[in-house]
């Protein structure tokens, strides 16, 4: 019973470990210096603030996406939650300023709707999946088309505008900021650094992983595995409201089509990071890698005529195929 | 003595820079039962993989009839007639029992599925092995002793030259185990090469014609059974004597810890009650399959159930997990991959995880989980060759003890276990006895439900024996003997009087 | 058999015509984008003025999100509702063209709009906007406008025959007035996509004269990208289809966005007015109505603009 064998493994489980964090790392090193190649713009500041700035409304939700995944979960109902959320928002201070005018309060009020029904939302996703015990794939689904054709019928199938005067005094959120960096930038960066410690450093990031590892022993663990899972919703649900927030402002409408397909690319971009689809183990910073990949593919494919338009879609695809297989042969060396 | 069949001839195995396996020669012959022993970690699953054809020797050869061969994948060798049952089973738990047999193989009457033909066979097959379950049914819905049969009946199925038992006997009872060996003595009379591996030398005696020792990866005693006794194949396994396999048992004080009165859980347990003192191992006995890990359950708040459970003198509500671990009752679940660890965490992970508000909030004290796990590996002697690896990888036994350290983190005072030694070599076994019975001197209320009599005969001062959901009897004292215990336990005497006590 | 029940059905409702009630079928694509909205917008206020203008007419009103739910929708009208005329904006061409040869084949009135069905004349009336046109008088405003060497971008909508023959008629007008296209790409006739694409543009050329975004949705996210990249005196944009928001930038004289160009929705009313005047009216208006493109400027934009309209 000697301790021995102790030091000799240690060495290839370093190694190891390095070959899956730097995957989605180079990727994104390759699409920048891909990128820098094709176009000398491409790293001046007014097109890193765009990709930075766009990808937000994505990065945020996908921060809240990774936990979801993580605890084996999955919502399929973002985007047409967000774009729910957004015309519900809209409507909102509209009617608010007939009442109180092209005033600030409005816009709290705007800001605290689009929280608390992003909110709302989350929670009856996670009603349903955990008390009522239906799979989440088939919830979401289900409040996917549910919240799409709210949005549809809201909008009378036409598009919601935030009254123009309105519009100039929230604009800002999306376009302004400080120290020439924009408030959307700012309010991502925030979510992936506290969604980060989250994950790594508290117990309810813990607990998430070990849900989605295997439920049963985070149940005999005294795990409130209900409860953690119901949170992970309502969480991305909150995060949905927030990405709102900083949605709205940009162009000050919503329509049927907002927000489609933000599902896939907060899922794919959470898997391009490197966690688990099947869930148990996420990665915060992973996901940011992730959806700053997915933004760069497609500015960069704007940048140039290297392909045919006709095939942005299959560079794309190929690229999140390609970081993945990447990763998996990372782990498949264990 | 006929010409092996299957042999291993210096098999060196190497994973990394580790060698796991040295130097092993190893033979199976038509008609013979050759027990291949050793503790967890000693390359017992290395060798019998090796030989089912799953992985491929570092150096050395495989002989077939003495002729060297190469098995390209487990299916090459399967074509053979050499079919190994895994102790993780190898079945399709949404696929039905003939399905399962017949998986790959199915029987055809031109393109379509010959049912009523698996379904006969299979039928056939289970008969046999005197197992009575319906093949039409899901094999996710059986027991685990079931299961084994189907995985049995599955190998039967086929054209059987060598048969390699990974424990076949670690989740069956007595019972079964007899109707198994029965199972295995057939197919030796039929010719079959078997390979049978075992943590119970009673087991090997009874029913093995040679016996092979490996120790860290190197073949340390190969020999008859009859020119070896169970002592010397344990101190061959160890490397050295074994002094008692049992600590002295601790004795009970007066103080109540634990009074069940009545506890039902709909359709497993029936009014079951029990007491149990600071300072006792209280032994349950029973088939698997009779309640006992339900009632156990149920109690640690992991099942609904009716019926009262005072727990220090204080009421403790049913199905709240949380509140039974904060009051101090913990149980330790028999299915360690499966409720017990989360084998693809480190180490430091699990044994944190019931209990993280303890090391810091709102941010996890990583430091403070490390001088944990420095602890746990300290105290509970787990050998772990990285401390950062992930938990599946670990043996057996050291997955238990890291359980064991899980479950104990909260320093409970009433603790459940269930099964303490499934699974373990005897080394480990040794140690995990001696923590129980150090427990109970410190002043732990204990728990253990266990298959092997004759544990619970050396680990308990008193046995309660549970029969079809129902505590069928108490024994105490030298009343506590196999034959006791076997008839409560098959629901033949039924002093239910005395359960109360 | 089935047909045979289709045509029973139909010459019952026939005979009970003379005495009254006709019912007129109306499929359309449902609201998933704002023209389509506008589609929808129309077809019910239409559908809710004729039925008080002919109180003998019956209104079957559907909208379907695919080519599939389509077909079931048709031949619920015509075995539940056994309807006289059927006015159908089809979602897709070749699909459609079977199922709605057989309701034409068993006498119904059939009124195709907007997308023309794979085989000619199934149909009774067809009515609907020129996509040539939409891009030809786009490009006509450009090749005008601009001067020998100007720059401009161009945004697609969705990869469709819409999509090409709208850019067809826009190349061919541009065609020898010395415009230089720099880009050409799809912003799927979605604000976000449009907005992402023109902030990426605009980094990457230094000079855009004009903008065409063949649909109003783009040139609004195409705007706001100009907009943020402080760029507005730079260069114009054109987008099409007359929504409310542009019209009313048009009216009061907006530098950035001086003309645009109708393919207007409304073309539903007109098709369903048309077939209900053909039914009772028992004058059969039959042929190819086609609505040529109209640019939107300064001087007419009042015409176009439509208080409620949710465009």
């Amino acid at each position: 019973m000697s301790m021995a064998p102790a030091q000799k493994i240690s060495t290839p489980a370093r190694r190891r470990i390095d070959l899956q964090v730097v995957g989605p790392i180079v990727a994104l090193i390759a699409l920048v210096l891909i990128g820098m190649a094709l176009n000398s713009n491409f790293l001046s500041y007014a097109n890193i603030t765009n990709v930075l700035a766009r990808s937000s409304f994505i990065g945020i939700i996908a921060v809240g996406m990774t936990f979801v995944i993580t605890a084996g979960g999955l919502d399929l109902s973002v985007g047409s939650m967000a774009a729910f959320v957004a015309g519900l928002m809209i409507l909102v201070m509209n009617l608010l300023t007939d009442r109180l005018g092209v005033t600030l309060p409005v816009i709290f009020a705007g800001v605290a709707l689009a929280l608390i029904s992003g909110l709302v939302a989350g929670l009856i996703n996670g009603l349903l999946i955990t008390r009522v015990g239906i799979e989440a794939f088939i919830v979401t689904l289900g409040t996917m088309g549910i919240y799409r054709s709210l949005i549809t019928w809201l909008a009378d199938g036409g598009t919601l505008s935030l009254g123009f005067e309105m519009r100039e005094l929230y604009r800002p959120v999306y376009y302004g900021g400080i120290a020439g960096i924009s408030w959307p930038i700012l309010a991502f960066v925030a979510v992936a650094i506290i969604g980060e410690i989250v994950m790594r450093h508290t117990a309810f990031g813990r607990h998430c992983a070990a849900i989605g590892s295997n439920e049963r022993v985070a149940r005999y663990s005294s795990i409130a595995v209900l409860r953690v899972r119901l949170a992970t919703y309502v969480l991305l649900g909150v995060l949905v409201g927030f990405a709102v927030v900083m949605y709205v402002p940009r162009l000050g409408s919503a329509s049927a089509s907002t927000g489609l397909l933000w599902e896939l690319e907060a899922i794919a971009a959470v898997i391009i990071g490197g966690t688990l689809l099947k869930g148990g183990f996420g990665r915060i910073w992973g996901t940011v890698v992730g959806v700053l990949i997915l933004s760069l593919i497609g500015n960069i494919l704007n940048l140039t005529d290297f392909v045919s338009p006709y095939l942005n879609g299959a560079i794309q695809g190929a690229v999140i195929i390609l970081a993945v297989v990447l990763q998996r042969k990372g782990a498949a060396d264990r | 003595m006929s010409d092996p069949i299957l042999s291993l001839k210096g098999i060196s195995k190497s994973f990394g820079p580790i060698e796991v396996l040295h130097d092993v020669d190893f033979e199976l012959r038509p008609g013979e039962i050759h027990a291949l022993i050793g503790e967890n970690g000693a390359g017992k699953s290395t060798t019998m993989k090796i030989l089912g054809g799953y992985i491929d020797a570092t150096a050395g050869e495989v002989l077939w009839h003495g002729q060297p061969t190469h098995f390209p994948s487990s299916d090459e060798a399967e074509a053979r007639g050499i079919v190994m049952i895994h102790q993780e089973f190898n079945l399709a738990e949404h696929l039905g029992v003939d399905q399962n047999v017949f998986l790959g193989r199915e029987i055809t009457r031109g393109w379509r599925l010959d049912h009523k033909a698996m379904r006969t066979r299979t039928a056939e097959l289970l008969d046999r092995l005197e197992c009575r379950v319906d093949p039409a049914v899901r094999v996710s819905g059986l027991s685990v002793p079931a299961k084994q049969m189907v995985e049995i009946a599955k190998a039967l199925s086929r054209d059987l030259r060598v048969l390699i038992m990974d424990e076949p006997t670690a989740v069956l009872t007595e019972r079964e185990c007899e109707i198994l060996f029965r199972q295995i003595e057939r197919l030796r009379a039929k010719g079959v090469a078997i390979l049978y591996t075992s943590h119970k030398l009673s087991e090997v005696t009874r029913l093995c014609d040679r016996v092979t020792v490996l120790r860290d990866g190197a073949m340390v005693r190969s020999a008859p059974v009859s020119d070896i006794t169970e002592e010397e194949m344990a101190a061959a396994m160890v490397g050295r004597e074994l002094s008692d396999l049992y600590p002295a048992k601790a004795v009970p004080r007066d103080e109540v810890l634990l009074e069940v009165e009545n506890l039902s859980v709909p359709g497993v347990v029936e009014s079951a009650s029990l007491t149990l003192r600071r300072g006792e191992v209280l032994g349950l006995g029973g088939l698997v399959g009779s309640g006992r890990t339900e009632f156990a359950e149920a109690l640690a708040g992991l099942r609904p159930r009716e019926g009262r459970v005072r727990l220090m003198g204080e009421d403790l509500p049913a199905s709240e997990v949380r509140t039974a671990l904060q009051r101090g009752l913990v149980y330790l679940t028999e299915d360690r991959k499966g409720a017990g660890l989360l084998l693809d965490k480190g180490l430091r992970e699990n044994l944190t995880l019931p209990l993280l508000e303890r090391f810091g909030g709102p941010l996890i004290d990583r430091r403070a989980e490390e001088a944990a796990l420095d602890r746990a590996i300290e105290e509970f002697a787990i050998r772990a060759p990285d401390r950062r690896m992930r938990v599946g990888n670990l043996s057996g036994g050291n997955q238990q003890k890291l359980l064991l350290a899980k479950t104990l983190l909260s320093d409970p005072q009433v603790i459940l276990i269930d099964e303490p030694t499934r699974g373990i070599d005897i080394g480990t076994k040794q140690q995990i006895y001696a923590l129980i019975a150090g427990l109970a001197a410190e002043g732990c209320a204990i728990l253990v439900i266990s298959s092997e009599m004759p544990e619970l005969i050396g680990l308990a001062s008193r046995v309660l024996v549970m029969h079809a959901g129902r505590i069928t009897g108490a024994l105490e004292g030298d009343d506590v003997t196999e034959g006791a215990i076997v008839r409560l336990a098959m629901g033949l005497d039924d002093n239910r009087e005395g359960a109360a006590a | 058999m089935i047909k045979t029940l289709i045509a029973t059905t139909a010459l019952v409702t026939g005979f009970s015509a003379a005495a009254g009630a006709e019912t007129i079928g109306v499929s359309i694509p449902a609201a998933t984008h704002g023209w389509a909205g506008a589609l929808n917008f129309h077809a019910e206020r239409t559908v809710e003025r004729l039925e008080k203008v002919y109180p003998d007419l019956d209104f079957v009103l559907t909208t379907t999100p695919d080519s599939a739910t389509q077909v079931s929708d048709l031949e619920d009208m015509v075995a539940t509702r056994g309807i006289d005329a059927l006015v159908v904006l089809p979602f897709e061409s070749e699909p459609l063209t079977g199922p709605i040869q057989r309701i034409a084949d068993s006498g119904t009135w059939v009124t195709v709009v907007d997308r023309g069905l794979a085989v000619d004349g199934i149909e009774n009336l067809y009515v609907a906007g020129d996509n040539n046109s939409f891009g030809r008088t786009a490009g006509e405003y450009f090749a005008e406008t601009l001067d020998e060497g100007a720059k401009v971008v161009v945004m697609r909508g969705i990869p469709s025959t819409v999509d090409n023959e709208r850019v067809a008629g826009f190349e061919a007008a541009i065609d020898g007035a010395g415009i230089e296209v720099l880009a050409m790409d799809h912003g799927n006739w979605n604000r976000d996509t449009a907005f992402t694409l023109m902030q990426d543009w605009l980094s990457r050329f230094g000079q855009i004269d004009a903008v065409w975004a063949a649909d109003d949705d783009m040139a609004v996210g195409a705007l706001a990208a100009i907009e943020q990249a402080g760029r507005t005196g730079e260069m114009f944009v054109v987008g099409g289809a007359g929504m409310k928001e542009m019209v009313d930038r048009i009216r009061s004289g907006d530098k950035s966005v001086p003309v645009n160009v109708t393919y207007p929705p409304a073309m539903i009313s007109t098709a369903i007015e048309m077939t209900a005047a053909g039914i009772v009216g028992n004058a059969p208006m039959s042929g190819d109505f086609i609505i040529a493109s109209e640019l939107i400027t300064l001087d007419n934009a009042d015409d176009f603009y439509f208080e409620d309209s949710p465009y």
